[in-house]
């Protein structure tokens, strides 16, 4: 770091994303248009059972009424933690159908899984281990849209994919900036039906996607103001959107600030909570925006404890999450504290309104496990991405905070 | 105004001294892995966690390269090799960045914060490798100069000491050999 001389900019970053985001109230009728303009007039949707029987196929297929674009086919048995058997299986149904494009409509795993058959069609490949880690995929893309159902995950604009391979007992991650969407659609009525419990636990993702990206080693200006939007949106929304699942207003809000969160990480990755969070989930099974849920005060705690230029960071960021009043009123000492607090006084109220566990025993998570978690934390990518270097005692300590 | 013809086409310098530091340094660090498999258990158990025949490759786009191969309960460094093949591959951008992070004025993890070096290949061996690099880091060079290139330095115990002492003895071996 030899080149630094202050913190006013990063002395490098890199930020790219060349996604069109779409939003606002009947924006999925958008969707026949723009794939003409790219050329396409038969796509695949990829969805899951759960999607389709909420209706939600229905209201993409019903928008592309009365234009010439044809529904090649829907595939909607996605399945929780998709594998390249699922990726080849819907890339057979995409060449049968003599399909050109694609869109996926649902949540991580079903956009995960059509950036999966985007790879195998335009590679035109059936291995996907070959194209493992980062920066393998060298032709361009079928035209990609994504319809998120949760407000959460931020895929729609993540240019990061993970599909397990079962056969080798491996869970792929691809890296490129090729695999982002040409199009990102937010219609309310896609996030309307979602559940309070899911509604929370998919926000609180959001909410630590842009926390982790504010207080990241790839800090900057441009992920800052996209974390610091999604923070300030998801403070002002997330009760309502629980209490009050039918208010489109704010299902729409929330899936903005899911969205500007998505930019955010994707450009500044995320830390400790994540890693602990990948291995709560793929240990115990504790759903990932849950595991965030709980483990993001824990996680800042960690950080406020071993690094004074986090903590620096972790100050500014009470100013996103108790507003500007909060923050003059306290002093600059108490500020990290009360940014952890602001988290926890928005998952309580979750936990109140919704069931929202703020503990890992709440989760089904036992004390037995921490250990192997722990472990796993250590092997997860987002640990080197952590400000500060993390030991295996420091993650069960994290844990064991959070149980 | 200049006639077509006087436009002549321009090859950029080969900056022949950062790619010979590069080199230099990623001998160094090869070396310091094989030897620190033999030396250091934390090196030594990550390592013996990957598979058999397991090979890691860290590169320069364009540029020079050091390949390692687990092999039959050893850990060798191979040199610069032409390879078709590597289970994981750590390539760094360009050969500025190479030799800015081989001279320690970009820390390791920097370089990866600012995506001036990706990861091929599975992530967690890339995390494996991230950690016996930073032990290795630590065995070849001294505390006030290892915490330009790591996150955290361990304290300096004699056992250290001696395994530095055996780590340059390997590599000055490895030098004459």
């Amino acid at each position: 770091m030899l080149f630094k001389k202050n913190d006013v900019i990063p002395e490098y970053y890199e930020f790219f994303n060349s996604v069109k985001i779409i939003s606002g109230y009947k924006a999925l009728e958008t969707i026949p248009f723009e794939l003409g303009k790219l050329g396409a007039k038969r796509p695949i949707i990829i969805t899951d059972k759960g999607v389709a029987q909420a209706g939600l196929v229905k209201h993409v297929v019903d928008s592309f009424g009365g234009t010439d674009t044809v529904i090649g086919a829907v595939f909607d048995e996605t399945p929780q933690d998709s594998s390249n058997v699922v990726v080849n299986q819907i890339a057979a149904i995409y060449r049968a159908q003599n399909c050109d494009s694609i869109i996926a409509i649902g949540g991580g795993s079903a956009i995960d899984t059509a950036k999966g058959v985007n790879i195998v069609i335009s590679e035109n490949t059936d291995d996907l281990l070959k194209f493992m880690g980062n920066y393998r995929l060298t032709k361009p893309m079928k035209p990609f849209v994504v319809i998120p159902t949760t407000a959460g995950t931020g895929s729609e604009v993540t240019m990061a994919a993970v599909i397990a391979n079962p056969e080798k007992n491996v869970k792929m991650q691809f890296i490129s900036d090729l695999i982002l969407p040409k199009l990102a659609v937010l219609d309310p009525r896609m996030t309307a039906s979602m559940p309070p419990k899911i509604t929370a636990a998919t926000g609180m993702d959001a909410l630590t996607h842009s926390v982790e990206a504010y207080i990241g080693p790839q800090k900057n200006p441009v992920c800052d103001a996209f974390a610091a939007a999604a923070i300030e949106l998801i403070r002002d929304n997330i009760i309502t959107a629980v209490t009050d699942g039918s208010n489109k207003d704010v299902r729409l809000a929330m899936a903005n600030a899911a969205l500007l969160a998505g930019l955010a990480f994707s450009n500044s990755m995320v830390g400790i909570v994540h890693a602990t969070a990948h291995a709560t989930g793929g240990i115990c099974h504790v759903p990932h925006g849950i595991a965030n849920s709980i483990l993001l005060p824990y996680g800042l705690e960690f950080y406020i404890g071993k690094s004074p230029k986090v903590k620096g960071y972790i100050e500014s960021l009470l100013l996103y999450l108790a507003g500007p009043e909060v923050f003059v009123q306290t002093p600059p000492a108490e500020r990290a504290a009360k940014a952890v607090a602001a988290i926890r006084n928005i998952t309580n109220e979750l936990k109140k309104q919704s069931g929202l566990p703020v503990r890992l025993s709440e989760a089904g998570v036992t004390e037995d496990k921490l250990e192997s978690i722990a472990k796993t934390t250590l092997n997860d990518g987002a640990i080197a991405f952590s400000p500060v270097e993390v030991s295996f005692e420091e993650a069960l300590g994290v844990l064991k905070a959070a149980f | 105004m200049k006639a077509v013809s006087d436009y002549k086409e321009i090859v950029p310098g080969k900056k022949l001294f950062e790619t010979l530091v590069t080199r230099a340094f990623m001998f160094f660090i090869g070396m310091g892995m094989q030897t620190a498999y033999r030396i250091d258990p934390d090196v030594k158990k990550e390592v013996d966690s990957w598979p058999e025949t397991f090979s890691f490759l860290m590169s320069v786009v364009g540029g020079p390269s050091m390949f390692m191969l687990k092999k039959a309960g050893s850990f060798q460094y191979l040199g610069e090799k032409e390879v078709f093949h590597s289970d994981v591959e750590m390539r760094f951008k360009n050969i500025e960045f190479a030799y800015l992070t081989m001279t320690g004025r970009i820390s390791v993890p920097n370089a990866v914060y600012h995506n001036r070096q990706f990861v091929r290949g599975s992530l967690i061996y890339g995390m494996s490798i991230i950690r016996v690099l930073n032990v290795v880091q630590t065995l070849l060079l001294p505390n006030f100069i290892a915490r330009f290139y790591i996150k955290e330095v361990p304290r300096l115990t004699f056992k250290k000491v001696i395994n530095r002492a055996i780590t340059y003895f390997n590599i000055s071996y490895g030098a004459i050999k």
